[in-house]
């Protein structure tokens, strides 16, 4: 355990740390938004765990569901117990590669790139491509992304009384600042 | 005279109805300082347990209040302001996110934790990601 902390301190203060193995943020953020009449639904994660391969542009990003919270506990309640199933289902999972990869994008400001790759939630694959930025960000590097899903194509059923009221697709972002993670 | 008793009974029923319809929306998040553990546990023999079988593990300790006791190696605040205190393991041990409205009361105790000594930390377990995810929690003062 002391070693691997150790590497990774060394790899932290490593001036030639890009280019090569993995890079790792343990607590990555995402929310999914939705506009409604009422009020505005909003879940938040701040849990999730991402790994980057600077090698071939392979990315993952997985999160428990029970992670992400809601302002009303009640919202909080319906979302993993109603639609997300979270006992049935704990985990989401996405597994993608950036297109065009290279690895001076690991080095450079900044810029807008696409993932394709498929996304797993509620037990449901779909692959999906979504726009983001990839690129050092206050000399870390960070990687973000905008993307839209339809809770419907995952097989999240939600009842019509309250279909209205929840937008027919909700906003996901997505926000990770990773540290080398020697292997 | 009946009906006029009929109309105020219904009324009553219409209001106490609402209010309980009200007080499940708006009802709080539970104060997890208030919640007493299921389970009470050294961090690294909670770990063993989750590196042996995730799947018993998770069924047994998620979403329950547990209580862990171990070894405070990082203490980080996250971008959002959340206090983050991982025990034992930086990459692969137990990360406990504070609960927001108990550290906004207690920067105190906070303060005074120091990486390397023991701590105890309440919250509830919220399964295995790398390592064990423990949120939201709050330090107990021994």
């Amino acid at each position: 355990m002391l070693k691997k902390v150790f590497i990774l301190i060394l790899l932290v203060t490593s001036v030639n740390v890009f280019g090569q193995g993995k890079f790792i943020a343990k607590n990555a953020f995402i929310s999914f938004y939705s506009s409604t009449p009422m009020e505005d639904i909003l879940g938040e994660c701040n849990e999730a765990v991402t790994i980057l391969d600077s090698e071939n542009g392979e990315i993952i990003f997985q999160s428990i569901m029970t992670t992400f919270h809601f302002k009303r506990a009640l919202m909080e309640e319906h979302f993993n117990e109603n639609y997300m199933e979270s006992a049935k289902f704990p985990k989401a999972k996405f597994k993608g590669k950036i297109e065009g990869f290279s690895k001076d994008m690991l080095k450079a400001p900044a810029a807008n790139i696409k993932i394709t790759g498929q996304l797993n939630v509620h037990g449901v694959e779909k692959t999906i491509t979504v726009p983001g930025t990839l690129g050092l960000e206050d000399g870390k590097l960070a990687a973000t992304s905008k993307f839209k899903v339809t809770p419907e194509e995952y097989g999240i059923a939600i009842p019509s009384l309250v279909r209205d009221k929840i937008g027919k697709e909700m906003e996901v972002t997505v926000k990770a600042t990773y540290l080398p993670f020697g292997q | 005279m009946k009906i006029k008793y009929a109309i105020i009974l219904v009324l009553v029923l219409i209001v106490v109805g609402a209010g309980i319809g009200l007080k499940m929306f708006f009802k709080p998040h539970a104060d997890i300082s208030k919640l007493d553990a299921e389970y009470k546990v050294e961090a690294t023999a909670i770990m063993d347990e989750f590196q042996k079988d995730e799947n018993a593990a998770t069924l047994k300790y998620s979403e329950k209040p547990i209580e862990i006791n171990g070894k405070l190696v990082a203490k980080n605040k996250l971008p959002n302001g959340t206090d983050l205190l991982v025990l034992e393991n930086e990459m692969e041990g137990i990360s406990c996110q504070l609960d927001s409205n108990w550290a906004a009361a207690n920067p105190q105790v906070i303060q005074a934790l120091e990486t390397g000594s023991q701590v105890t930390v309440k919250g509830v377990c919220k399964g295995f990601l790398m390592e064990i995810k423990v949120s939201p929690a709050v330090v107990v003062s021994k």
